[in-house]
């Protein structure tokens, strides 16, 4: 796999939220605003590019590898924790309403799927590089996801869209326009369960849809 | 008992896995301190900020001499707000801290006048899930008076939440009136 697929794949093709269906906890719990969204996308940028980072370079040294690997998910745990922690605190200093807003949702980080999940599965046995693209790719997929679902839910929900602080869009015009409120169920727990499913169904039928196309494009050339 | 030589050997792989853990464990902790060290500060002023907004959504502090005692009991600590003209204490605000869902604590500012009614009250700082979690901190709990919490109303669904506000009420409740009987002032 070259760097430019290692690092893209976490956009599309192996998307942390769309398609493995990794970290849905949090990703449906903070996506009542795009603030949230960006927010979160953030944190877990910070923590899973350093993540898999750190666990590389131990991992990639053999002698330390041939040590660690009885205890790794412990060490895994301990330097995400740490990282997460770092996060934590300079949210709670620097950005307190943020940080008020992510809540619970921050330490939580710790025992998101994606994050330990690419430590086990990527970070362990690739070069930093490597890992650390991968990385990237992942959490701004994440963060992608995490920013669709946000504008959906917040747009049917509120009628605006909160891009950071005092920030925003206000959308009310167009239920004005069709006559109708706001539907405010988008922003409450149900509608993130609807929105993730609505969404992940249009992304299947887009991406089903061009495998077909792709299959005849194919049938069309072999005559 | 014998020990064979691959069992030692093991066993010091073991014991040198722990070493890797635990230098980790050290070199992580300094990071975390170090970090500490530099934000403790912000976090600090965001708190009192926070606090202090608290206190302002119910009170002009201008229209008062406040002074904050701390208190080393279940009540963080107690905003007094004396008049201006005599001195006597027109109101308290207690900064105290109950336990919520899964014993993560919530604190509360909660501001009673001198004829013990309830002036107001809100949640300073918590860990509440957002969504309901978080609606209900903002519920009316039907306390106004704060020597009779007989008709403290809870919400069912978030009653560990409930307890917990519950909590803080009941604190302020036990000390309230040896406070403005001039505990304070001792």
């Amino acid at each position: 796999m070259t760097k430019k697929e290692n690092l893209l794949k976490g956009f599309v093709k192996e998307n942390p939220l769309f398609v493995s269906v990794l970290g849905m906890c949090p990703s449906l719990a903070v996506t009542t605003s795009l603030e949230n969204a960006i927010g979160m996308g953030i944190g877990v940028f910070f923590v899973l590019v350093l993540s898999n980072l750190l666990i590389s370079l131990i991992m990639s040294n053999p002698k330390l590898a041939a040590l660690v690997k009885p205890v790794r998910i412990p060490v895994y745990i301990v330097v995400i924790a740490t990282l997460v922690t770092i996060v934590e605190m300079v949210m709670h200093a620097y950005l307190y309403d943020l940080y008020k807003s992510l809540g619970v949702f921050i330490p939580l980080i710790v025992v998101n799927c994606i994050i330990l999940g690419r430590a086990e599965a990527f970070a362990s046995s690739n070069k930093p590089i490597d890992a650390t693209l991968d990385g990237v790719g992942m959490a701004l997929g994440f963060t992608g996801a995490l920013v669709i679902i946000s504008i959906f839910r917040e747009f049917l929900g509120a009628g605006s869209i909160t891009v950071w602080g005092d920030l925003s869009l206000n959308l009310g015009f167009i239920f004005d326009f069709l006559g109708i409120e706001p539907i405010a169920m988008f922003v409450q727990p149900v509608g993130a369960f609807l929105s993730f499913g609505l969404i992940l169904a249009a992304l299947t039928a887009i991406g089903n849809k061009r495998i077909e196309k792709a299959a005849l494009n194919g049938v069309k050339a072999n005559g | 008992m014998h020990i064979q030589l691959g069992e030692v050997i093991n066993m010091n792989n073991g014991l040198k896995s722990g070493l890797v853990l635990l230098v980790l464990g050290i070199i992580c902790g300094t990071l975390l301190a170090v970090v500490n060290s530099l934000t403790a500060l912000d976090i600090q002023k965001n708190e009192e900020a926070a606090q202090f907004a608290a206190l302002e959504e119910f009170y002009n502090i201008d229209d008062y001499d406040l002074s904050v005692v701390e208190v080393n009991d279940d009540v963080d600590s107690i905003f007094v707000l004396r008049s201006k003209t005599d001195n006597s204490i027109e109101a308290l605000g207690y900064l105290v801290s109950g336990k919520g869902y899964s014993d993560v604590l919530l604190q509360m500012m909660i501001l009673i006048e001198k004829d013990f009614t309830v002036k107001g009250y809100s949640v300073v700082s918590h860990s509440e899930s957002t969504g309901f979690g978080v609606d209900i901190l903002e519920n009316d709990f039907g306390v106004s008076i704060i020597t009779d919490l007989s008709g403290f109303d809870s919400v069912a669904g978030v009653t560990r939440t409930s307890e917990g506000i519950q909590e803080c009420f009941y604190i302020v409740s036990q000390r309230v009136t040896g406070d403005f009987g001039g505990d304070l002032d001792d």
